[in-house]
């Protein structure tokens, strides 16, 4: 464990500071933050993660409205599960060559809206700047949501019964039982997840861009792992590195964060 | 309550329709990959969304016998399983001798071990090739097996600390008092109880080491080296006109991890909220 | 406890050990460069200029490997944009392909400063590439680093029952820009897509820059100065051209999928009927021509937009190239097998194959005699032919040109800021890598 992430840390840090490629560093003290700070493309790149952060409270919300359904004890519940499920064990690369042919300007999704007489919805996913990153978090969505399903209904499995009981005695309605009762008792768990996929939202959704809109139009939908890679493959390893650098720092101060709200919450 | 009867039909019948609704939604790419794939290009072009009325094999068989697929197939296929062998078993290990053991600072250890899982990959990518190219194992699948069990062993290790945890103190107590060493106990009981535990381990990792791309973009540039996940991107940028090809590989890329998940389902799920909910 | 212990030391240090065993039995023990007894991996790429490109080169493999049976080569198609992307960063591994290709000059260029390629003038005699047409692209410190196969010209193609369609006389293809617009305002009247191409990769931009904007331009070292800095980019010289390709857009003469469809699904517009008017490579028309049948489609001169000398300029260029890696083991072997695609038999399959025109002066033009052929070569032949897109650093193209351009068809920026990215990307490049910045400028003022 120190090797695979002792020794990079170090290094990583140390390679900020030079630029030229690995075999013949030339050492440039900070001017690659400097450059990276003023490079339109990277300040997009860590607008469109803050942009993706609005995918979270939408995937958390969706998941726990369908656990809670599911939690109903509904009939083939458990099939329903194991479908939802499914999209968060497919390979991202995968499904994200499909989805980038389902939402081109005349692909599937346009041309069933269109027939639907719905035309006025069938934006340019892929093409306009504004959405190609919606279009990154539609996917992620998707994805993502079959985890955060399973993971509240495990949630709201290990409930004491009791308590729903009694709220139903006294007369609760179906969403005051669900608002009022059930959702507050599984708040930690909430909690965790919402950290959990804000940091996947942040450095984990490289697959994603890269297979759906490779960063474009131009780098409206770049996020940071991609401008990292972009500069490692033009052979700008300082840069790379003062990226990643930038990026471990927001990763840590956001759990960091996470941590101290958890804190306070246990200290209520 | 008033027309309880009646309210809950309706309840039951919204409730039924919201979840198809979204069962629809998650299974319709999936969809459009497998009935694509066995259309033409030519019906595909078409008719992009019209059903395959005449199936063919004719871009599974391409992807198959004319693509370097199956050799991509099988590189990813080996290091999964090498790094996914290495990690759980390190893992057992790391997380038996830290919840049972009595070493000075254990605790120290598992907390290491939570922080080091949100690092993100991609800041040590450039130091980990640029050590890689040094010592020659850049474009061998060496390369990604390290750099992987690396990255898997902190949660394998919080997920093996968790489920040891919840084994009780007293077995362990009691095959010791009867004269059992550690390892005894390790192979005689907490080996058998985890077994659970450890598939549902394997699984996780190992769908996670077969979707990965980045890394593998990265270290295995070689076509002979090179894993599935990168090789289908390429596929991408190299037959964007020919769609139903390309997700013929996608379609066989994905086989295998639903293959691997109806069977395991079950485990699956219990097994990753076992380690979530504490 | 202890012994668990151990045993986890255990695994590690096996682990380490078997990984180091089998990365150390894995170095090489040097062989002779038998030009006759060798294994080639080759990087290819050509079919998005020469559909049909990929289909010869297998051919020409089984042929060679015949004659050669100790030779195996491995051919590796590239896709188009990850082309320099992929060599550049195996490069950094100091491993990979012993032929690759890349575009010309400052793509095939930049490896060769950084010492990833050897000049293939050191393996090939004079006598042998004399013969070879436009060597002058990849030429540096007298010495030639890459081996040109073929030689594409980009002209301008239209649809001419699509013209007769929308009253337009269909033998008269615009030539100056004021007409191209009046016919685009008449096609769109009549319900057809004027002009098609697809920038979701922003090739079908970088190609407005190359055809459009180097109009205003007198000579290429004016593009090339701007480039280290010796001229403003900001100079409407170099960057009016973006405003031309906004007003393409807002007026509707673009097909409305241009910021969605990627370069080779643009070119499929026109082969479809789907639009009247595009540009392609002598590649592309000669597919075009299969789809539509020659009397239906006409090739001529991109229209004059500018008032530079290089306005009537045509673009021709071998567009890729093919050069031998430094790490190669076999650079004689490769050599040979390279100078074979341009015997006789191979470039005679190669026009068969693609109709495009091989790069050699031995191929006899006598062999043309398709119509429309015959007048792509004449374009062929202009006496002044430049491909400005070439003499930009492969980093600046990617982020800036490319990036630019999709940028504009997207709507999502103006031509100012366009211009902006520019010059960041431009100063970007000269403080990321200092050592090409100063290749390049060398390169600008001896060549």
């Amino acid at each position: 464990m120190a090797f695979a992430f002792g020794f990079p840390l170090v290094q990583v840090v140390r390679d900020s500071f030079y630029a030229g490629n690995f075999s013949s560093p030339i050492w440039v003290g900070l001017d690659n933050y400097r450059g990276v700070l003023s490079d339109p493309a990277f300040r997009q790149s860590i607008f469109n993660n803050m942009k993706l952060l609005l995918a979270v409270p939408i995937m958390l919300a969706l998941g726990l409205v369908i656990a809670l359904v599911l939690n109903d004890r509904i009939r083939g519940g458990r099939h329903y599960q194991s479908v939802v499920f499914l999209p968060y064990v497919l390979p991202a690369t995968a499904i994200g060559i499909a989805f980038s042919f389902l939402l081109q300007e005349n692909g599937v999704l346009n041309r069933s809206l269109r027939k639907a007489h719905l035309g006025g919805l069938a934006y340019d996913w892929l093409g306009n700047s504004h959405l190609a990153i919606v279009s990154v978090g539609g996917l992620v969505i998707w994805q993502q949501l079959g985890f955060a399903v399973v993971v509240f209904t495990a949630a709201l499995l290990a409930l004491p019964p009791e308590t729903a009981e009694a709220a139903r005695i006294d007369g609760a309605g179906w969403w005051q039982l669900q608002l009022r009762v059930l959702v507050p008792q599984i708040r930690p768990i909430i909690e965790l997840l919402t950290v959990i996929q804000v940091i996947t939202v942040i450095s984990w959704v490289f697959n994603y861009v890269y297979v759906l809109t490779a960063g474009g139009p131009g780098f409206s939908s770049s996020v940071m792992e991609l401008y990292i890679w972009r500069s490692f493959s033009s052979g700008a390893d300082g840069t790379a590195a003062s990226v990643a650098v930038m990026l471990l720092g927001m990763a840590s101060v956001l759990i960091g964060l996470s941590l101290w709200v958890r804190k306070q919450a246990v200290a209520t | 309550m008033r027309s309880t009867a009646r309210h809950s039909i309706v309840r039951l019948l919204s409730q039924h329709a919201f979840l198809i609704i979204i069962c629809l939604a998650a299974l319709y790419p999936l969809w459009f990959i497998a009935s694509t794939a066995l259309r033409s290009n030519a019906a595909y072009q078409l008719n992009p969304t019209g059903f395959p009325s005449h199936p063919t094999l004719t871009s599974l068989r391409n992807m198959l016998f004319h693509e370097p697929l199956p050799r991509w197939m099988w590189n990813s296929f080996l290091v999964t399983v090498s790094s996914v062998a290495v990690s759980t078993f390190f893992a057992l290990l790391a997380a038996y001798a830290a919840v049972f053991g009595r070493f000075r600072g254990h605790s120290f250890f598992i907390s290491t071990s939570v922080a080091l899982m949100v690092v993100p990959p991609v800041t040590l990518l450039v130091p980990m090739f640029v050590f890689m190219v040094n010592t020659g194992m850049v474009n061998h699948l060496q390369s990604v097996i390290v750099f992987y069990t690396g990255l898997l062993v902190p949660f394998a290790i919080f997920f093996m600390t968790g489920f040891f945890r919840t084994i009780p103190q007293e077995l362990i107590e009691a095959a010791s008092s009867e004269g059992a060493g550690p390892f005894t106990v390790f192979r005689r009981i907490v080996l058998p109880l985890s077994g659970a535990a450890s598939f549902t381990l394997i699984v996780v990792q190992a769908i996670w080491v077969w979707n990965e791309l980045l890394i593998a973009l990265v270290f295995l540039q070689n076509e002979s080296a090179r894993t599935l996940m990168a090789g289908l991107t390429q596929f991408q940028g190299r037959y964007v006109t020919n769609e139903p090809l390309v997700l013929a590989g996608a379609l066989l890329s994905i086989l295998p991890v639903v293959v691997l998940y109806l069977s395991g389902q079950r485990f699956f799920v219990r097994g990753l909220t076992a380690g979530i909910g504490k | 406890m202890k012994r668990v212990l151990v045993s986890l030391g255990a695994v590690l240090v096996l682990g380490s050990a078997l990984f180091a065993a089998t990365a150390a039995s894995k170095t090489t023990k040097t062989v002779a460069d038998d030009p006759n007894n060798a294994n080639l991996t080759y990087w290819y790429w050509a079919e998005s200029d020469a559909p049909g490109a990929n289909a010869w080169l297998k051919k020409e493999v089984a042929l060679y490997e015949k004659s050669h049976p100790k030779v195996k080569v491995s051919v590796v198609i590239q896709s188009t944009d990850t082309l320099t992307s992929a060599f550049t960063t195996a490069a950094q591994t100091k491993s990979g392909p012993d032929i690759a290709t890349q575009w010309a000059t400052l793509p095939t260029l930049t490896p060769a400063w950084g010492g990833a390629t050897v000049p293939i003038s050191d393996y090939v005699p004079k006598s042998e590439w004399k013969n070879w047409i436009s060597t002058s692209e990849n030429m540096w410190e007298g010495k030639l680093w890459a081996m040109p196969q073929y030689l594409i010209g980009i002209p301008f193609v239209w649809n001419k029952p699509l013209f007769k369609k929308a009253g337009l006389n269909p033998n008269v293809p615009p030539k100056t820009w004021a007409q191209f617009l009046a016919d685009a305002k008449k096609l769109k009247a009549a319900g057809i897509t004027p002009f098609g191409m697809g920038n979701q990769d922003g090739y079908g931009g970088a190609w407005f820059f190359s055809l459009i904007g180097k109009q205003n331009l007198n000579s290429i070292t004016e593009l090339k100065q701007a480039m280290i800095g010796g001229q403003d980019f900001a100079n409407p010289k170099f960057s009016g051209f973006y405003q031309a390709l906004v007003d393409l857009q807002k007026k509707g003469y673009l097909n409305s999928d241009v910021a969605s469809i990627s370069f080779g699904q643009g070119f499929e517009l026109f082969g479809q009927k789907k639009v009247a008017m595009s540009w392609g490579t002598d590649g592309n028309v000669a597919q075009w021509e299969s789809q539509l049948g020659a009397k239906n489609m006409g090739v001529a001169a991109i229209p004059l937009w500018g008032h530079g000398k290089l306005a009537t300029s045509y673009d021709v260029t071998q567009s890729s190239d093919a050069f031998i890696t430094k790490w190669s083991k076999h650079p004689r072997a490769a050599a040979q097998f390279l100078m074979f695609l341009h015997k006789p038999q191979a470039l005679k399959a190669w026009y068969k194959a693609t109709g495009v025109f091989p790069a050699d002066k031995r191929f006899p033009s006598s062999s043309v005699t398709d119509p429309i052929a015959k007048q792509l070569l004449k374009l062929d032949q202009s006496p002044v032919s430049v491909w400005p897109e070439n003499f930009v650093p492969p980093q600046v193209d990617q982020n800036a040109d490319l990036a630019g351009g999709e940028l504009i068809t997207s709507g999502s920026a103006s031509p100012a800021k366009v211009v902006k990215l520019w010059k960041s990307q431009l100063s970007q490049w000269k403080s990321q890598h200092p050592d090409e910045y100063n290749s390049y400028k060398k390169w600008v003022t001896t060549g």
